[in-house]
């Protein structure tokens, strides 16, 4: 089916030009068998080449670094985003060829750059969640920063952004690692030549977006939500309660159990599952999703703060000392 | 998927136990009520390829009323596929038989003719009487209504709501019923 | 139905990155411009470069813009966007003002959006504001613990008032009407 996918262009050339609404696919019979010998001549000789763009003869790796910078609305000092695409293992090549020639142009490598970068993000993204979720414990908020600076996060980023040809790497294509650190390199850069707010400002809005219509609860996951509610409310002197509310077909593998759990005799939250004690659990979930103001139903996260947050962590609770 | 959404789901598809009470009423209406609740079609979240039917059981099939002279005229056939093996065999007979029969049938009929009928079949459980295997009584959690008013028996009528109802004249006490 | 239409590659409709979220970031990476320099089919083409090219290289500093001009070949413009995604057209015997609509097509598209079957027209991340339906949503809680089958839940409710409830109600209404009278 792969091979009919190649096909396509091949077939804008055979199709004649008929008004789009009454376009009807004709497939010569002897499409699809060019195409399977075309794809196992290729597998022979070891599979499809694709080439580099900087290889091609439009090429222009001044102009390609002045547009990224352009195109992501920032002021880059050009040197310096020269040095955040080089990686280490370019910079070794190169200098493996000029000893050959005997030609000495020193190549810096993004290193320094990617640590700051990521120092700045990490730092940066602590700051703005306990902003933005003023109620959520810290545990939570660092499992969604490993989240967020994860590699495969920060390498989806950079894909996006058009990294991945201008990269000056010794392998095609680039994996993702060397593509996050490429990205933590350019954050890095831009701390250097624009300041911090302008990089606030770039992790806000490529970073600290992907959140965007995800549940931020998946990416902490609690032990026993029973009992650390239970300590929770206690140090508020408040005891909850639980309640079997619903139950469907008790006898048979599909069986439903509703647990609510009640505060002061008033429905404080419900659980489904699909025993009562997975029920109990879901309820307290729930329960500590509504304490920490990250329920279903919360308001966006705001993405349009500005300038860089001064840290209130006192009124952050740590769960857990250990 | 984290636990909750996966709790959610779960009860979300949950298939509910529902119990019908057929006394006194017409297969062919209740089957209309029962085949709904059969396919799902009562949920918000139907789809013909969501499996999401509920179970029905129905009590009393012996009691039910079928319309007018139905009994003595509705004639069920059946075929067993060798030739002369065709029966014709009216209602009553049939019900003396199998006193759950006419309602399974009546349900099939209701339904839509697809090939997921043999299957949602496979949900309805039919009980003659009142009596109830005890797995079964213990998942039922929701009750159809009936359609028809099944009208209570002038001698089942409590005591105290008969000299409760207002009277427009009484018979003199020496008054002698003839 | 079925993807009876087996090459085109299907998606939904998703901006890549949460483009809007955070800046806009225009998703056309680099075009480029073949053309011929004398052949009379890349006229409109030429036309383009000579007119409106530096306007919309300097309108757009984020879109890097190559020519080549190659004798004896037809007029094709290339497109590239971040998602990797290689739009060819074949701008031969196309006026000055069709490729002007059609870079402009280009410039505002995210990717290769004709070859792409859209699965539905709508996406949204919060389906659901109240909660999704579960059959507990409606149901009355007295069913937890009433004992099925009841009489109270099996009979029909909506039933019109029979004639033995209707004159009960109104003796009780005479009755209220007379008993003040008396005192």
């Amino acid at each position: 089916m792969s091979l009919l996918w190649k096909s396509a262009p091949i077939l804008k050339n055979l199709v004649k030009y008929v008004p789009a609404a009454t376009r009807v696919q004709k497939i010569h019979r002897w499409v699809a068998p060019t195409l399977m010998e075309l794809k196992r001549r290729e597998d022979k000789l070891g599979g499809k080449i694709t080439n580099p763009r900087n290889t091609f003869l439009e090429w222009n790796l001044e102009a390609e670094l002045f547009a990224f910078g352009k195109r992501l609305n920032e002021e880059f000092d050009s040197d310096l985003l020269l040095q955040a695409f080089t990686d280490r293992s370019y910079v070794i090549k190169e200098e493996m060829k000029q000893k050959e020639i005997e030609f000495n142009i020193k190549m810096k490598d993004n290193k320094e750059l990617a640590e700051e970068g990521e120092k700045f993000i990490e730092q940066y993204i602590q700051v703005y969640l306990e902003t933005v979720l003023p109620k959520f414990p810290l545990e939570g908020i660092s499992g969604i920063k490993a989240h967020l600076t994860c590699e495969e996060t920060l390498a989806n980023i950079s894909l996006h952004l058009g990294t991945k040809d201008i990269i000056l790497a010794s392998e095609y294509p680039v994996d993702n690692y060397i593509l996050a650190k490429t990205f933590k390199a350019i954050v890095g850069a831009l701390l250097r030549s624009a300041g911090e707010e302008r990089a606030a400002h770039f992790v806000r809005d490529f970073v600290i977006t992907q959140l965007q219509g995800k549940d931020i609860n998946e990416y902490w996951k609690i032990e026993d939500p029973w009992i650390m509610l239970v300590d929770i409310l206690e140090k508020d002197g408040i005891k909850i309660e639980p309640r079997l509310i619903g139950e469907v077909g008790k006898n048979t593998l599909l069986a439903c159990y509703r647990v609510g759990l009640y505060v002061d005799k008033k429905l404080f939250s419900s659980g489904f599952g699909e025993t009562v004690s997975s029920a109990k659990e879901v309820a307290a979930l729930e329960a500590l999703k509504k304490i920490f103001g990250t329920e279903d139903s919360m308001a966006p996260i705001n993405f349009k703060l500005q300038g860089i947050q001064k840290t209130v962590s006192k009124q952050h609770k740590q769960i857990s000392a250990s | 998927m984290s636990a909750v959404k996966r709790a959610q789901q779960w009860a979300t598809f949950a298939r509910t136990w529902h119990i019908f009470d057929c006394k006194w009423q017409d297969p062919y209406e209740s089957a209309n009520v029962i085949k709904k609740y059969l396919m799902g079609l009562h949920k918000p979240i139907y789809h013909p390829m969501n499996d999401c039917g509920d179970v029905v059981v129905c009590i009393n099939s012996r009691e039910i009323a079928l319309r007018g002279d139905e009994w003595r005229q509705r004639a069920y056939f059946h075929h067993t596929g060798y030739p002369g093996g065709a029966t014709w065999t009216l209602a009553w007979e049939l019900h003396n038989k199998d006193p759950t029969m006419i309602i399974k049938k009546a349900v099939y009929r209701a339904m839509k003719g697809n090939l997921q009928r043999r299957h949602t079949m496979e949900r309805l459980f039919i009980y003659p009487g009142e009596v109830i295997p005890e797995e079964v009584k213990q998942n039922i959690t929701n009750q159809i209504r009936q359609i028809r008013l099944v009208p209570t028996r002038l001698d089942h009528i409590p005591e105290e709501e008969v000299q409760k109802y207002p009277k427009v004249m009484d018979y003199p006490e020496d008054y002698v019923l003839k | 139905m079925s993807n009876s239409n087996l090459f085109l590659k299907s998606g939904f409709v998703r901006a890549p990155l949460q483009n809007g979220v955070g800046r806009y970031v225009c998703q056309l990476q680099r075009i480029v411009l073949k053309f011929c320099k004398s052949h009379g089919g890349s006229r409109g083409l030429r036309d383009f470069i000579e007119q409106d090219l530096v306007d919309f290289a300097s309108n757009n500093p984020g879109v890097v813009v190559y020519l080549k001009p190659r004798r004896h070949r037809s007029p094709v413009v290339v497109a590239e966007y971040l998602n990797g995604d290689r739009v060819w057209m074949n701008m031969h015997n196309k006026t000055h003002s069709e490729i002007t609509k059609w870079i402009e097509v280009l410039r505002t598209q995210q990717g290769d959006i004709a070859s792409t079957r859209l699965r539905k027209y709508q996406y949204t991340d919060y389906p659901s504001v109240q909660g999704p339906w579960t059959p507990f949503t409606f149901k009355d809680p007295k069913l937890n613990v009433a004992e099925l089958p009841n009489e109270e839940f099996g009979a029909n409710n909506r039933l019109p008032m029979s004639a033995t409830e209707q004159l009960r109600i109104m003796f009780e209404k005479q009755t209220l009407d007379v008993k003040p009278q008396e005192e």
